[in-house]
């Protein structure tokens, strides 16, 4: 029963609205919390048993009547699955007291969920086609979830997200065209098996570059980045959380990941181009970063950063890398969803994100200040915590491919995340408290619990890391590592 | 009575610890019953562990010879006894002295915690375990002297780290070698000759036990503590716990790792460090204005016997210093109690604010009394039998200097304890200190206990030479040395003791002296001495901290940093904070020109980053 993962959310999205005219807050607050912690313990505790024997297919049918769409669930998905999940379910509860405020909570939920089916379904679907369907699916949904505040900044940021994001699927879109045009088939084994009898180099190479744009575009990789850092520090605290943390990883790194390595199989042309959007993406949004004083806008940089390390371990293309390079996804997805949500703890209690204006906040919001120093040292690549072992992961795998300069560029750029990092720690926790922030004080219940849930995720997973590496990253890696075989070979009707 | 038994002394305490720490304040009550019922179990398992005295738990651990392996036998049960019986007492007497302290709650609790790690450093039979305990000892150090409060509580508890921190150090560092020689961690199978490589593994983990019970040069925060730390937990910790310990683990290194031989350079070694010990710190005690720094210099003086006595290599020597070691932990925490029950009620325990309390406190007088005279060796006090066989022994191997050294440490301490006692419990009342009553029975009970171990141990001292120190013994002694300690030590009439005599007469004639130059005023009795030319400059300097290793260590890192501050790391500094932050900043602020939020821009560079794609990838895929 896959399938719940796409239908489930869409059916409690279908009735948020109708719910929201009982209830205003507790109902919908309730049932959009409830499908997601569902959907957690659907993914992590039956997931591994379901594709114990071999990937899940299932054939979607309509009153008995098989329908195009085809669901498939194998180790890579799974993992997405667990991460989408997991950090949803953290925004969501977040959202509870934050959302508080801005009002048209069933709304809110209901957009919520629809992006949340979006991007189960893209992590499920088997197809060319319904990868865009369901990335459009998950993308208007955040169009109108950015700009949800409906203030001028807002409004603002979501229109010129929505202009380039459309700029990206359109590209996606002839992607697709080109490859079905030269397959005359939509379905990743099908395409796989019929691109490896064709032997056409050169229009491949020219549909990897459109999907690589597209797919960029919406991972944000340098030079496709500049929409991010406007549209989601706008967006209200829980979605920059989701936008940063799971849907630039889902329909960029996921969709980019899963076509190149099991459906076009990575030749190393793709490799070397990868690898080196990854190492630019590090280093300029890391200098980009830098220069912040809008903190979430700092955060925004610091994620197209860090993208470029996921997309260079898995660029790399040896099994050590595609692990590093998933490992990073997750833990990043855990630790910047967690830096969004303590940012918006702080613009909550203080109204501002100017990183100037903060000060020694720690002294009124020790335990949001905890949680922020937990998440930042994770990203920055500090032991004992998960972002240390991820990023030590793809270094080893660099130096063991034999790239000493990228693995260079990747350990001097985690000096520069260390730094912007520790800046925008000591610059809005530590230090003497700014007289303005006498009277502030910690953060409402779920919005601290969601964030110290989040930090001791970080902290638990950076001590077992390496059995957490084995049970979810593993199998996600094989996947990707098995190459063209793993679509052909097992994934048939 | 199964091995796992052992894992009580060592969890009961941890527990207890744990939920001590939880109680809430108002629940003091329960508190206290909880800590003093704990402490009853473990005196009440003390005693079956001691009649038991064979029992092993070993559970395999991180492999490489590396066991969770506890042994008991007669030294560790013996050990473990008496730590049971002073934590008792330390007990009693903090649900009184640390009623009304700020953090007394967690004093209680690391006191249970040192309990449980010292319970499992004795009972330790693998080197990864005691380290493992040993080490766990430094956190509550550290956090007991930090309850003192004062404004240099901090500092000090620092310094008691950071010493007792390198004298582990140093213990690791020869464990490391005694593994590589021996080929074993388990260390009742470790017996080795000291030679090589082996010598300065001995050498090393001398350092450490000896550093651990405050041999000299590693002794000097034990003074400081004895102003900054409660005195509750000098009478637990430097007067007691930390001897039993460190003298224990001296014992096991000197005897049962190595075969230390008399007369050989490592025993001559350890004679120095004992005797240079005994003198220096008694001379500092002397001339101590403070009931509490006086006792903690006496403290670390008293190490230097044992460690004489474990020194010499002689049956009777090692006997003496062993049995010297239960000896001064009874009468130091009996006095350091009694200094507590002084300030208790007296609020000071400065000598010169002091005066004529016997009448008022005629208990803590009483012991205070009683526990003065045993350490100072007084005929019939367990002091005078124990530091008796450490002369013997000194005598027997032949280096009569180390003899001179101990006598000439007992007129001090005599001298020392005659102007302390002379000055708190007699004379005429002073100004400074209002009426006082005895303390409460909580508090004059330790010590009173104690001082009458003190007497028993003395004059049937017979009971714990052969219920305690004889057997440790077994197997150790030379074929036919003779080991008839009563004959030794109690016959008055032979040289030895004549001599030990003569310099406590020498001691009181001095303290006469000194208090009538001094307008008899007792405090000051010390002062002909500490006038002596020459001897006085040196006292001043070691006033000034001159001659503490850990104060001019810190000066010369101190030092030494200053350099490396402006030699190396301004240059270097430079280089960051000019040229890599300026150019750091000059490409951010390019970078962040670009973004200049036309939407035009970022679709022209998306554009231009397809075609760059599109042209790599064709080119690279041909």
């Amino acid at each position: 029963m896959i399938i719940l993962f796409v239908a489930l959310p869409l059916v409690v999205a279908a009735v948020l609205p109708l719910v929201g005219k009982v209830s205003r807050r507790v109902l919908p607050d309730l049932l959009a919390n409830a499908t997601l912690v569902f959907l957690l313990v659907y993914a992590a505790v039956t997931g591994r048993a379901l594709i114990a024997g071999g990937p899940l297919l299932q054939q979607v049918t309509w009153l008995g009547e098989a329908v195009g769409i085809r669901l498939a669930l194998d180790g890579f998905s799974l993992f997405m699955l667990v991460a989408v999940s997991l950090v949803g379910l953290a925004a969501s509860l977040f959202a509870i007291d934050y959302m508080e405020h801005y009002g048209g909570k069933a709304n809110y939920h209901a957009l919520y969920l629809i992006m949340i089916a979006g991007m189960n379904g893209l992590i499920l679907v088997n197809d060319l086609f319904g990868v865009y369907l369901f990335l459009e699916v998950a993308a208007i949904a955040s169009y109108a979830l950015v700009a949800f505040g409906l203030g001028h900044d807002e409004l603002e940021a979501a229109f010129k997200y929505l202009a380039l994001s459309v700029v990206g699927s359109s590209f996606v879109l002839a992607g697709i065209a080109v490859i079905f045009g030269m397959t005359g088939s939509l379905e990743f084994g099908a395409v796989a098996a019929a691109l490896r009898e064709l032997d056409a180099g050169a229009v491949v190479a020219i549909a990897s570059a459109l999907f690589l744009m597209g797919f960029g575009l919406k991972a944000a990789l340098v030079p496709f980045h500049a929409w991010l850092p406007d549209a989601h520090p706008s967006a209200p605290a829980p979605i920059s959380a989701v936008l940063s943390g799971l849907l630039i990883k889902v329909s960029g790194v996921y969709a980019m990941t899963r076509i190149f390595l099991n459906v076009f199989g990575l030749t190393p042309a793709l490799s070397a181009v990868l690898m080196v959007l990854g190492a630019v993406s590090i280093v300029v949004a890391a200098f980009l970063a830098l220069g912040q004083k809008d903190m979430k806008r700092m955060l925004a940089y610091s994620s197209i950063s860090q993208v470029g390390y996921v997309v260079l371990g898995i660029g790399l293309g040896t099994p050590l890398g595609i692990a590093g390079g998933l490992f990073h996804l997750f833990n990043h997805a855990l630790a910047k969803g967690l830096l969004f949500l303590t940012s918006g703890s702080v613009q909550h209690a203080t109204g501002t994100r100017d990183l100037d204006e903060m000060g020694g906040l720690a002294k009124r919001m020790p335990i949001t200040a905890a949680a922020n120093l937990v998440g930042a040292l994770s990203i920055a690549g500090v032991p004992p915590l998960n972002g240390f072992w991820s990023k030590l992961i793809i270094i080893i795998a660099l130096v063991q491919a034999g790239e000493p300069v990228f693995a260079v560029i990747a350990v001097l750029a985690s000096v520069l995340t260390l730094w912007y990092y520790l800046l925008m720690q000591r610059k809005a926790f530590f230090g003497p408290l700014n007289e303005k922030w006498a009277a502030v004080k910690e953060a409402p219940f779920w919005m601290t619990a969601s964030t110290v849930l989040l930090a001791l995720l970080c902290l638990g997973i950076g001590i077992l890391f390496a059995s957490t590496v084995a049970t979810w990253v593993q199998p996600a890696a094989d996947v990707l590592a098995d190459g063209v075989q793993a679509v052909t070979g097992s994934w048939g009707f | 009575m199964t091995p796992k038994m052992l894992l009580l002394p060592i969890l009961l305490p941890a527990a207890l610890a744990a939920i001590l720490l939880l109680l809430p304040r108002t629940l003091r009550l329960l508190r206290d019953v909880l800590a003093v019922a704990g402490a009853a179990v473990l005196v009440y398992y003390g005693f079956v562990f001691f009649s038991v005295k064979d029992l092993r738990y070993a559970v395999p651990w991180l492999g490489m010879g590396i066991d969770f392996d506890l042994r008991l036998y007669h030294f560790s049960s013996f050990i473990l006894l008496a730590l049971a019986g002073f934590l008792i007492l330390i007990t009693l007497y903090a649900t009184v002295k640390m009623k009304d302290a700020p953090r007394g709650r967690e004093f209680m609790a690391y006191v249970f915690l040192t309990a449980a790690f010292a319970n499992g450093a004795v009972l330790a039979n693998n080197f990864v375990p005691l380290v493992f305990f040993w080490e766990g000892l430094l956190v509550t150090l550290y956090g007991l002297i930090t309850i003192g409060g004062r404004p240099t509580s901090g500092r000090t508890a620092v310094k008691a780290l950071l010493i007792s921190g390198f004298c582990d150090f140093a213990m690791i560092l020869g464990i490391g070698l005694l593994w590589t020689v021996s080929g074993t961690a388990t260390m009742s199978e470790i017996s080795v000759e000291p030679t090589g490589l082996a010598a300065a593994a001995f050498v090393l983990m001398m350092i450490g036990a000896a550093g651990k019970a405050g041999a000299m040069p590693f002794h000097t925060w034990i003074p400081d503590a004895a102003t900054d730390a409660p005195v509750t937990f000098m009478a637990f910790l430097p007067a007691a716990f930390e001897k039993l310990l460190g003298i224990y683990l001296l014992a096991r290194v000197s005897l049962d790792f190595f075969k230390i031989q008399p007369g050989s350079a490592m025993s001559i070694l350890l004679m120095i460090v004992g005797a240079v010990t005994i003198v220096l710190a008694v001379l500092m005690a002397l001339v101590q204005t403070d009931l509490k720094r006086l006792l903690s210099y006496h403290a670390v003086s008293q190490v230097g016997y044992m460690v004489l006595g474990i020194g010499t290599a002689i049956p009777i020597g090692i006997a003496g210093g062993i049995f010297h070691m239960i000896n001064h932990a009874m009468y130091k925490s009996g006095l350091f109690l009694s200094a507590g029950s002084v300030e208790h009620r007296a609020g000071t325990t400065e000598l010169k604010k002091l005066g004529g309390l016997r009448r008022d406190m005629p208990l803590t007088a009483f012991g205070f009394i009683v526990c003065a005279l045993a350490i100072s060796g007084v005929w019939p006090l367990n002091g005078f039998v124990s530091k008796e066989m450490v002369f013997h022994g000194a005598l027997e191997t032949g280096y009569t200097v180390f003899a001179i050294a101990a006598w000439i440490g007992a007129i001090f301490t005599f001298a020392s304890f005659l102007k302390a006692g002379h000055s708190v419990f007699f004379g005429e009342r002073t100004r400074e200190v209002p009426e006082v009553r005895e303390s409460p029975p909580a508090i004059v009970l330790p010590i009173l206990v104690l001082a009458g171990l003190c007497i028993l141990f003395g004059v049937y001292n017979k009971l714990p030479l052969t219920l305690f120190i004889q057997p440790i013994l077994a197997g150790h002694a030379e074929a036919g040395a003779p080991l008839d300690f009563t004959s030794h030590a109690l016959d008055v009439f032979n040289m030895v003791a004549l001599i030990s005599i003569g310099c406590l007469v020498l001691a009181f004639l001095l303290h006469r002296h000194g208090f009538l130059k001094g307008g008899r005023k007792a405090h000051l009795a010390s002062e002909p001495i500490h006038r002596l030319p020459g001897v006085h400059q040196l006292y001043d300097l070691a006033e000034r901290r001159v001659f503490d290793p850990y104060e001019q260590g810190v000066k010369v890192l101190h030092g030494l940093s200053t350099v490396l501050f402006k030699a190396v790391d301004r240059p270097i500094d430079f280089v960051y904070e000019k040229i890599v932050t300026v150019t750091g900043s000059k490409f951010t602020g390019i970078l962040k020109k670009a973004h200049n939020g036309h939407y035009a821009n970022y679709l022209a560079w998306c554009l231009a980053g397809l075609i760059i794609l599109a042209g790599a990838l064709s080119l690279l895929a041909k």
